[in-house]
């Protein structure tokens, strides 16, 4: 019997030293991003140049949130070396520890927006959340045309996330895009009740606002950009749209080898051919400001960095919310229950 | 005798260590989520984050919500569950089989998968709408979906085999003789059913229907999308306060509140069936 | 009170005949017991004359009204299942008074009734318990107790004292037939057991393969049965041949041991039942049943013995 136990735990041993080899010869490093095509750009703009040059595979996993994140940190097991975050779940992370500080200057990137090149995260990715509408509908200019149910008559879809949903409210009852921080939350929510008649959805899941839009379900919705640039029956606007960022973070204590790693992968990351490779997936762009002329001619109106959507766009304040987010969200729930 | 008793407990004594292994491992992370709500973040014992609950009570008004919803969903599931388990009962045993394998199949299907063909019949161009609207039985096509209707929809489709299956199985064991002999006693069909059928019934219906309501309360991803987002859940809420802005204690607070909400309907449902069984 | 008549009652099952052209008329407080192998339809009788079943061909009548079609409420037949089928759901009490509170019977009126028929098979005691805490023989007793609380115009009895004691049985056997004739009520008993047949029916009849074999009064069945499956079917039957290549029955106790005088035979095996004693013989290649009564020294296993008997006991069939 204490024999067999002993077998066993030298073959268990034997096992673990399979899995993890010396650290100096480093195989392949674990991502959790979101998944679906943007996990494809990963692979397409990134991973592949990374492991051609590094001989390192990046295994990516999906999907992740903070919760498995604080999960990972809490049991000691740091499975993966780097993490995507959205803006606001970043500051959070950062605020928990669960996030390395960046080396910026061992990472030596190539020219990118300051907002992407953060302290504790690495903005791969912008994408935007916009207005778009079915063809046949009676096309919005702004935010004004598109909260006035009068004379743009029709059912709306608009995201079941506080952040996403609460500034365009705003921005309808005139407040200027600079000065809607800190946002008046009670405001925005009076505006949106104020149409509740007309709000049909609020949706949860990306896919679901073109899908909903196709269905004749609702004409008019918020939407990620990214989701509804690319279908036919369609159409949309950046004017007033809200330019975010998906960072890519270093788990608090990965393994040194895979830190240097991971820095070697965000150099990858800014650079601008690479970008273009991986805006050749999805609709979202990387934070190169010299992305523009490597973009395909004809689609250039539909990447959230274009040099025409990126002026009349605004950026979330992911401090704002990471701040006041769950405040924010009771009201939210309050709005929902009046519904 | 004493041998084997002996040797009986000498067996069990061998896997003792196994159960007890199990039970931790299986409550730990429970009674880590309950401690979890009386943890302050300097350290030590609070109650604020239960008092934050009451302060803000709306929390507790998504968590009213879902008990109103899941007890609905509940009665809808009962009023379709339970006469469809009455009328597979007197099929012959082969169109029995393929009925079992018609209310089981959703369980194969993935719910999210389940949840969008659920738009693709009911939506304004759904399958269905057009129907009633190429009959002329109406010329503006039904909200069937995004709203509390379209939940109960898609709840009652994806729990009814919870309910259906055991009470069809309840049902086949009651002995034919006993409506036999009932009907000889001169009772009328309806004297049969309400006196003899149903009383025989009532643990796996009250069962059922406990079952079904506990896994309404933890649903997500229907109410999410045939909802439209506008009939907040508990699980919804939970899954904001863990994934979105990490306030692991207020869900710990909600949790435990949700439980304590559970266990007392269980444990009302223990005293009934007592009194019942009795 | 209700007399009960069945015209060529068939009931198919498939091509299964259960039960098969059977012709059967029960006059009103008779009471005839229906006797057969297992299989043979006797519990099918009774549930088409109860009216769980309807006849594939044929008629019923109850009381002279035709019966056929109609169902179980409109006869007030009181039934005891062969799996006493009592609600599980229900107290002693409540099973009883089931059939009562159907007829809205008044609550003071109810008790009085229930506790009397609980009483008459000595469970009044029980009232409170759930079937599942009773025995086999306390929960046929129930049944029982309900069939007839609520004084049906027939009383149907499938094997009902199946499951007693013997001595409970012969209890309640003396029972059933003082409370059969006090109501006079119309009864039909299936059983298995032949002494209660014998002893406690009217007329008795023989089933085989869902055909009526004989209807008649038990000891006429049993000294003169129709033919050879009710001789071999109620007790035992001696079969000896005639003149003319025919066959008689001579049933035990009509056949007498002697010295000598009759046809030699060997004692192969004797069976002591307390007042008598039963020889199994064999002569000329046959073999036979004969009871004699148990004074003086017994024969002998291997023994040569003479029987004889009066010609005038043979009883032939076909
Ligand atoms: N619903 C049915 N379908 C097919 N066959 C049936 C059905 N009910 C009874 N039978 C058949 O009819 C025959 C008579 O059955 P029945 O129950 O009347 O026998 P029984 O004489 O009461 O036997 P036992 O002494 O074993 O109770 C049996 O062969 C039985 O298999
Ligand atoms: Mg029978």
């Amino acid at each position: 019997m204490k024999r067999r136990t002993l077998l066993a735990g030298a073959a268990a041993l034997r096992l673990v030293a399979v899995i993890r080899p010396a650290s100096a010869q480093l195989r392949e490093m674990r991502m959790v991003e979101s998944g679906g095509k943007s996990g494809e750009s990963i692979d397409v703009g990134y991973a592949a140049p990374f492991t051609a040059k590094t001989g390192i595979r990046l295994v990516r996993e999906s999907p992740g949130n903070l919760g498995k994140l604080q999960a990972m940190i809490a049991s000691g097991r740091i499975t993966a070396a780097s993490f995507e975050l959205g803006s606001g779940t970043m500051v959070q992370a950062r605020k928990l520890g669960l996030i390395e500080k960046l080396d910026w200057a061992a990472i030596n990137p190539m020219p990118m927006f300051p907002e992407a090149k953060n302290e504790f995260g690495f903005g791969y990715q912008y994408f935007s959340t916009i207005m778009a509408w079915r063809k046949a509908a009676k096309a919005p200019q702004n935010w004004v045309d598109f909260f006035n149910t009068k004379d743009f008559p029709g059912k709306r879809a608009i995201p079941d996330y506080p952040a996403y949903a609460i500034a365009f409210a705003l921005l309808s009852e005139g407040v200027p895009q600079d000065k809607l921080f800190p946002l008046d939350v009670d405001r925005g929510l009076k505006k949106l009740l104020s149409i509740r008649r007309d709000i049909s959805v609020l949706w949860k899941a990306g896919a679901q606002a073109p899908q909903l839009l196709k269905d004749n379900e609702v004409q008019y919705a918020i939407a990620w950009s990214g989701r509804v640039v690319e279908e036919p029956d369609l159409a949309y606007s950046f004017n007033g749209g809200m330019a975010d960022l998906s960072f890519i973070c270093t788990v608090k204590g990965a393994p040194k080898a895979e830190q240097e790693a991971m820095n070697k992968l965000y150099y990858e990351m800014s650079v601008p051919e690479n970008q273009a490779k991986a805006a050749g997936v999805i609709a979202y762009t990387g934070p190169s400001p010299a992305l523009d002329p490597l973009l395909p001619k004809d689609k250039i109106g539909m990447f959230p960095t274009a040099k025409a959507n990126k002026d009349v766009q605004w950026v979330q304040n992911a401090e704002w919310w990471a701040e006041n987010g769950e405040s924010a969200n009771k009201k939210w729930e309050e709005f929902k229950l009046s519904l | 005798m004493a041998a084997i008793l002996a040797e009986r407990r000498h067996g069990f004594g061998f896997v003792t260590p196994l159960l007890v292994v199990m039970l931790a491992a299986f409550n730990l992370p429970i009674l880590y989520m309950l401690a979890l709500g009386f943890w302050s973040k300097q350290g030590g014992f609070t109650t604020e984050h239960y008092a934050a609950l009451f302060d803000a009570p709306i929390y507790l008004r998504v968590l009213a919500n879902t008990l109103r919803i899941s007890v609905v969903a509940t009665l809808v599931n009962v009023a379709i569950g339970y006469p469809l388990a009455y009328w597979m009962r007197g099929l012959s045993p082969r169109a029995q089989f393929i009925a079992v394998a018609c209310v089981i199949t959703p369980f194969w299907i993935s719910i999210l998968v389940r949840t969008y063909a659920w738009i693709v019949v009911l939506g304004n161009n759904g399958m269905v709408n057009r129907l009633l609207q190429w009959t002329g039985l109406t010329d503006a096509p039904v909200s069937f979906l995004y709203n509390e209707l379209g939940v109960m929809i898609g709840m009652a489709n994806v729990l009814l085999p919870f309910l259906v299956l055991p009470l069809f199985a309840a049902m086949l064991r009651i002995d034919d003789r006993l409506m036999q002999a009932a009907a000889s006693m001169g009772a009328p069909p309806r004297t049969i059913f309400l006196k003899v059928f149903l009383p025989l019934t009532m643990p796996a219906l009250a069962s059922g229907a406990l079952l079904v309501f506990i896994l309404c309360l933890g649903f997500y991803v229907t109410p999410a999308i045939l909802g439209g987002g506008k009939v907040p859940m508990i699980s919804n809420l939970l899954d904001f306060l863990i994934n979105q802005i990490p306030r692991w204690e207020q869900a710990s607070a909600v949790s435990t509140i949700l439980l304590v909400v559970t266990l007392l309907i269980f444990a009302a449902y223990r005293a009934l069936d007592r009194k019942v069984g009795a | 009170m209700t007399d009960i008549r069945l015209e060529a009652i068939s009931k198919h099952y498939g091509a299964f005949k259960a039960a098969d052209n059977v012709d059967l008329a029960v006059a009103q407080g008779e009471f005839v017991t229906i006797l057969g192998p297992s299989g043979s339809g006797k519990t099918t009788l009774l549930s088409l004359i109860a009216g769980l079943n309807q006849p594939s061909t044929g008629r019923i009548l109850i009381g002279g009204r035709d019966v056929t079609g109609s169902s179980p409420q409109q006869r007030n037949v009181g039934l005891v299942f062969q799996s006493y089928a009592l609600f599980p759901h229900m107290s002693v009490f409540d099973n009883v008074a089931f059939p009562l509170r159907v007829r809205k019977t008044p609550a003071d009126a109810l008790r009085r009734k229930v506790m009397a028929a609980l009483e008459l098979v000595q469970l009044h005691g029980l009232a409170g318990r759930r079937p599942a805490q009773l025995s086999g023989g306390q929960q046929q007793r129930v049944a029982l107790a309900r069939a007839f609380v609520f004084e049906p115009d027939i009383l149907l009895l499938d094997e009902p004292l199946g499951a007693l004691d013997r001595k409970l049985r012969e209890e309640l056997q003396v029972e059933l037939k003082q409370l059969q004739r006090r109501l006079g009520v119309t009864t039909i008993l299936v059983t298995h057991d032949q002494e209660e047949a014998l002893s406690l029916s009217d007329r008795v009849m023989v089933l085989d393969r869902g055909q009526v074999q004989q209807i008649a009064a038990p000891q006429e069945a049993y000294l003169r049965p129709a033919n050879r499956f009710v001789a071999d079917f109620l007790g035992i039957a001696n079969f000896v041949p005639l003149p003319g290549g025919r066959e008689g029955v001579i049933r035990p106790e009509r056949i007498r041991l002697a010295a000598a005088g009759g046809l030699p035979a060997q004692v192969v095996e004797a069976v002591y039942l307390g007042q008598i004693i039963r020889y199994h013989l064999t002569a000329e290649g046959r073999n036979f049943v004969a009871a004699a009564p148990f004074v003086g020294q017994p024969h002998a296993i291997g023994d040569t013995v003479s029987l004889t008997w009066v010609e005038a006991d043979v009883w032939p069939v076909a």
